[in-house]
Formats: structure tokens, C-alpha cells, sequence
């Protein structure tokens, strides 16, 4: 080990002292930027990354769309399928309904599923809570939670579905009575929008509701493992869609939010580096002093026939060091505080009264948290660079300080 | 390899300083040359520009004129940062070790910071250390020793490159009169064991009087007595 390594290890962490102040105080000042910036991270990623889970997850990777009704929607999802990359493919209808049930309305997003194929695109019965999605036929419809919540109603119970359709109906004087349904499934998302209001049902159901015959709205298609969302839509857009149909992958589909999102999480990024600078600047100061203090020790080092440099990296060390093992305590700290992140956010909501409004507010029901490899290792980065910054201009002064002078003030 | 004839030479070095606009000429033409295994003691007043010599003849500092040479070979204060590793130990009169370092990593140091710590190296500390009878106090730190103490590790650690001179400045200066003699008798019965040349810089004439040459620094030249 070089000797400027040895002396700043042993300067920082001295033989027989267990609780080294200064070093304490200097590693926790950068471990709590450290750890604060990746508990940040990890919300802010978490946010992005449950969206993309939910979208991805109950509409795949990729949705084709169209300016008008799909037609042929079963010549298009062949087509589709034949596209490299293109996992499977299922129609939906979707639209919006009013349903009632003992007389209390809602008015929530409904969507109608091929279920001959949508097993093959999405999930859904993954986030089934009570009943089957396998009991649904084109007499019944599966509730998001927070929906059948606010209705009252549960598995086996029977609602009443309006569509818009009626209007046209009574337009010209025709009657269209509302469709009663069975309540065969309650399903949660865990996104506090999706659980309050959709409801789901076969597109046959959908297409009737809606008048549409045999056309859909749109396809969600599953991208086959390791191919990107934004490449697959690229290819299925250069595979010859009809006209007026176009593909989204989930990203384009949220681009604005995606986009608010990423500079947020920049900005406190941004924002919260500024702790780790400050801490940085406290080692500095630190190391400034230490330079001072120790300044016949510095003579002496010359003395012994260590050059400038050496002595100039011993401080430089000591800089870097702090900031590596801040960095260290840091994530720990910050991955601890991630791991008990839903007990200390829902504390503090039941503390002040505010549990329904965090839900309401944030979308999901347990706090998401999603560390990308990518920020930790800016992270670890950024820090450990700052703190040989920190250490540079400490490291210049002892550099610049002749054994003849370091003496004479001594 | 033959011994060189001199260890050190030192021809006319001058040195001054500046003071407001005065200019204070602390040495004016100090000539000095030490045989191997000599010891030379060096008196003077207060002032007169001793530890100033000190630090020239060590390449801490740099002459306004005049050469010098080590082992043979003339030395700036440049070329001397590689050489005096290897080349000179020094005592100091405020000992100066490193106080988070225990006695046998202080002695280790100046090896340190020469190369490698091998076996052989860690040997030659305890053996030191052995030598200034701290074989039992190495994994003490410089705190938990006494001054004469701190001096025998300063002392230790000045020979563990076994350096072909030795620089001590007023190395009593901090002790008490018997803690003092202890040491200045170490000091120059290692010096004597090892054949290494000594200079000592010191106030005390019974501790000159030991050495074999004594030299006085008075009006910035060196005299005899």
C-alpha cells in the first residue's frame, strides 16, 4: 500500500480510537446526501416504472389505434402477429358507460375484451381480488375495486349498463332498455385511477353497448422478451397498416406525463446534489484545517524524503475516502429508508389524518420505489468525484507547504 | 564498493533573509565537511543560524550560494527529495511523530515512504526499537510515551533507513537534564555502532564536548571550539 494511502487511512481512522469525530461527522454529512438522493431517485423512478408496469400490464407493450373503427380486426391481429417482434395480439372495444346499481350511478371507462386472445396479451388475472376472470361471458362484467366499493356491490351481485347509445336510440324514438349484468369479478390494479373507475367486460358485450357490429377500437399487442416498445411500434407503423391505423408504444401513448415526470425527478436530482456539494464542502474545510493543524507533520513528511505529490495525495486520499465510505453509508442508509418506505410514508399520513388523500393524490396504493442501476452509478459518480474536488485544494495547500517553512511556523 | 572519504561537504553556503528592508545575512561562507562515522557538534547563540544550516545541509532549503555534496555528489533541494530518504535521518527537538501512528508504524515510516514494508523491514523497527529500550512500548502511540520516550522513537525512526547521516537538532531541547544525557548517550552510541555520521546541533556543551568535533556558528561562519 503506498505510504500516502496508509497515512490517510490511518489519519481518518487513527490506531486505538474507536470514535473518530472527525471522520464520523464528515462521512455522515455525504452519507445523508447519498442516501437522500437515492431514496429520490427510487420515487421518482418508481413512479415510471409502476405506470409502465400497470400500462404494460393490462395493455401491453404496443397499441394499435385508429382514427376510425377497426373493421377486420382478426385479418389485422394475423397481420400483426406475422410482425418480427410481436409476441401476440388482442382486439378491444372501449368506451364510456353508465352503470347503476340499487339506484347509485357511476360512470366508468369500459373495455371490452377478445377473451379468446387477451389471455395471451395481458395479465388481468393476476389482479383479480375476488371471482374469475375465467366466469366472464357477454352477460356479465368484471368491477375495479374501488368502483364495486362505491356502488355496493360484489361478486354475484347485478348492475345495469348504459351506453350512449341510448341516446341515439331515443333520438328517433326507438327504445333501448339498459343491460343487466352479473358481477362475476373484482379486480386491483393498484393504481387508485384504474381501481376507481373501469370496468371490464367481453367486446361482444362492448360492440353491442356501443352499436359497433363487428369493428373494435384498437389492438394491444405483447412485445416478445428483449424487444423495445419503441422499436416494435416503430416496425409495426413499417409493416403496412391500413390507413388511418397507427401503432403507440405506452411511451408515445404517455409521452407528456413520462416527460413531466423525468424532469421532476432531474430537477430534485439537481436539487439534492446541492447536499452532497454542501457536505463536500465541509470535508473541504475540514481537510483545510487538518492541513493547517498537522502542518510539522507535512515538514516533517518532506523531512523523511516524501515529495509533494504524496503528500498532496495523502489529503486528496482523504477526500476521496470520506467520500466512498459516505458513499457506502449512504446507500445503505438510502436503501434501508426505501425498504420501510410505505410504514414511514403511511405513519406520517395516519399522523396528520391524511391516508385518503395520499392515495387519492399519488395514484397508488403502496408507495412505488424502483432503483435504476443507471442513477446509482451517477450517484456514486457524482459523489466520489466531488469528493476529490473536495480534497484537491486541501491537498494543493499541504503540496505547496516547504518542510523549511512548515518548520519555521511550527 | 569503497567508502566515500566524505559523507558530507558543504562549501561556502551564505544565506539571508529579508526583514522589512533590512537584509539579515545568516550565514555568510560556511564551509563544513564530515567524515563517515564522525560526529560533529555544532554551538551557537541563539539566532545565530543553526537549525537555518540544518535545514541547507538537509536540502530543505536552498542556499543563496555555495555547494554541497553527499556522499560525493552535489545536491539541490530538488535532487535532494529522492535522496534523502535514503540518505540522511533527522532528530528533531519537538521529536515530531505522527500521533495517530503507534511507535513501531512511526519508526516504519521513513521505510514507508522509501518502499515496501517486508519482513526484513519490520524486523529492523523492532530491532530499533529494541535498541532505544522501547521493545515493549511499539503499540503505543506517541501520547501514552514520555518525552525522552517520544525522542528514543524519534531516534528510532531517524536509523531505520540506515542512513549514512544523521541530523539531530537540539534533540535535548524538550527534556529534562537527566532524560537529556540519557538520550544524547544513546543517541551517539548508535551512531557510533552503526558508523553513522552525526551532527548535532545543541546548546549543551558537556553534550558537544561527547561528540568528536565541535564546531561554533558564530557572525554566520563555523569555528573550531
Amino acid at each position: 500500500m503506498p505510504w500516502y494511502f496508509y497515512l490517510a487511512l490511518k489519519q481518518l481512522f487513527p490506531s486505538g480510537r474507536r470514535f473518530p469525530f472527525f471522520t464520523a461527522i464528515s462521512v455522515l454529512g455525504v452519507a445523508l446526501g447519498v442516501g437522500l438522493l437515492v431514496v429520490v431517485t427510487s420515487v421518482m423512478g418508481g413512479f415510471g416504472y409502476e405506470i409502465r408496469r400497470m400500462i404494460v400490464e393490462t395493455e401491453g407493450e404496443v397499441q394499435i389505434k385508429s382514427r376510425a373503427l377497426i373493421a377486420d380486426a382478426d385479418r389485422l391481429v394475423e397481420q400483426i402477429e406475422r410482425v418480427p417482434g410481436v409476441d401476440a395480439a388482442t382486439p378491444y372495444a372501449s368506451g364510456v358507460v353508465m352503470i347503476v346499481h340499487e339506484g347509485r350511478p357511476a360512470y366508468p371507462a369500459m373495455r371490452g375484451l377478445d377473451l379468446t386472445t387477451v389471455g395471451r396479451v395481458v395479465n388481468l388475472s393476476h389482479y383479480i381480488r375476488l371471482g374469475s376472470m375465467d366466469d366472464l361471458d357477454d352477460d356479465s362484467v368484471v368491477l375495479s375495486s374501488e368502483l364495486a366499493q362505491s356502488l355496493g356491490v360484489t361478486v354475484g351481485g347485478r348492475i345495469e349498463v348504459y351506453s350512449p347509445l341510448m341516446i341515439e336510440k331515443l333520438r328517433s324514438d326507438e327504445i333501448f332498455l339498459a343491460r343487466e349484468v352479473r358481477v362475476v369479478g373484482i379486480l386491483e390494479i393498484g393504481h387508485q385511477q384504474l381501481d376507481s373507475s373501469m370496468l371490464y367486460c367481453t367486446v361482444r358485450l362492448a360492440q353491442d353497448l356501443y352499436g359497433l357490429g363487428s369493428s373494435v377500437h384498437g389492438i394491444n399487442v405483447r412485445a416478445k422478451s428483449g424487444v423495445g416498445e419503441d422499436e416494435l411500434a416503430a416496425r409495426l407503423n413499417a409493416s403496412g397498416l391500413p390507413r388511418g391505423v397507427q401503432a403507440f408504444s405506452w411511451m408515445d401513448s404517455f409521452e407528456e406525463f413520462l416527460w413531466v415526470l423525468n424532469l421532476e425527478k432531474g430537477m430534485i436530482f439537481f436539487l439534492l446534489l446541492f447536499i452532497v456539494i454542501v457536505a463536500a464542502f465541509s470535508v473541504m474545510s475540514s481537510l483545510l484545517i487538518s492541513v493547517v493543524r498537522k502542518t510539522r507533520e507535512i515538514g516533517l513528511l518532506g523531512a523523511l524524503g516524501a515529495r509533494a505529490r504524496g503528500v498532496a495525495a495523502c489529503f486528496c486520499v482523504q477526500g476521496v475516502l470520506i467520500g466512498f465510505f459516505g458513499t457506502a453509508a449512504g446507500l445503505i442508509l438510502g436503501f434501508v429508508a426505501l425498504a420501510l418506505r410505505n410504514d414511514i410514508v403511511l405513519t406520517i399520513a395516519r399522523f396528520t389524518q391524511r391516508e385518503e388523500a395520499l392515495r387519492r393524490f399519488y395514484q397508488f396504493s403502496n408507495l412505488p420505489a424502483h432503483t435504476a442501476p443507471g442513477d446509482i452509478i451517477l450517484i456514486i459518480g457524482l459523489t466520489l468525484v466531488i469528493s476529490l474536488f473536495a480534497g484537491l485544494i486541501p491537498a494543493w495547500r499541504a503540496a505547496r507547504l516547504k518542510p523549511v517553512e512548515a518548520f519555521r511556523n511550527e | 564498493m569503497s567508502e566515500p572519504s566524505l559523507v558530507l561537504q558543504a562549501t561556502g553556503l551564505h544565506k539571508s533573509y529579508r526583514s522589512g528592508d533590512r537584509q539579515i545575512e545568516v550565514l555568510a561562507g560556511v564551509d563544513l565537511t564530515v567524515g563517515p562515522g564522525e560526529s560533529v557538534a555544532i554551538r551557537g547563540e541563539s539566532g545565530a543560524g543553526k537549525s537555518t544550516l540544518l535545514n541547507l545541509l538537509a536540502g530543505l532549503d536552498t542556499a543563496d550560494a555555495g555547494r554541497l555534496e553527499w556522499n560525493g555528489v552535489g545536491v539541490t533541494p530538488s535532487s535532494a527529495t529522492g535522496l534523502r530518504n535514503r540518505f540522511l535521518g533527522m532528530v528533531f527537538q519537538s521529536f515530531y511523530l505522527i500521533p495517530e501512528l503507534t511507535a513501531r508504524d512511526n519508526v516504519l515510516m521513513p521505510r514507508r515512504i522509501g518502499g515496501r514494508i517486508d519482513a526484513a523491514a519490520r524486523q529492523r523497527a523492532e530491532q530499533l526499537l529494541s535498541n532505544v529500550g522501547l521493545s515493549d512500548r511499539g503499540h503505543h502511540l506517541p501520547t501514552q510515551l514520555s518525552g525522552g520516550e517520544r525522542q528514543r522513537v524519534a531516534l528510532a525512526r531517524a536509523l531505520m533507513n540506515q542512513p549514512p547521516l544523521l541530523l539531530a537538532d537540539e534533540p535535548t531541547g524538550n527534556l529534562d537534564e537527566r532524560t537529556g544525557d540519557s538520550v544524547i548517550e544513546l543517541l551517539l552510541g548508535l551512531c557510533a555502532d552503526t558508523r553513522t555520521s552525526l551532527i548535532l546541533v545543541t546548546h549543551n556543551p558537556a553534550h558537544a564536548a561527547k561528540t568528536q568535533r565541535v564546531l561554533t556558528l558564530h557572525a554566520g561562519k563555523l569555528h573550531h571550539g
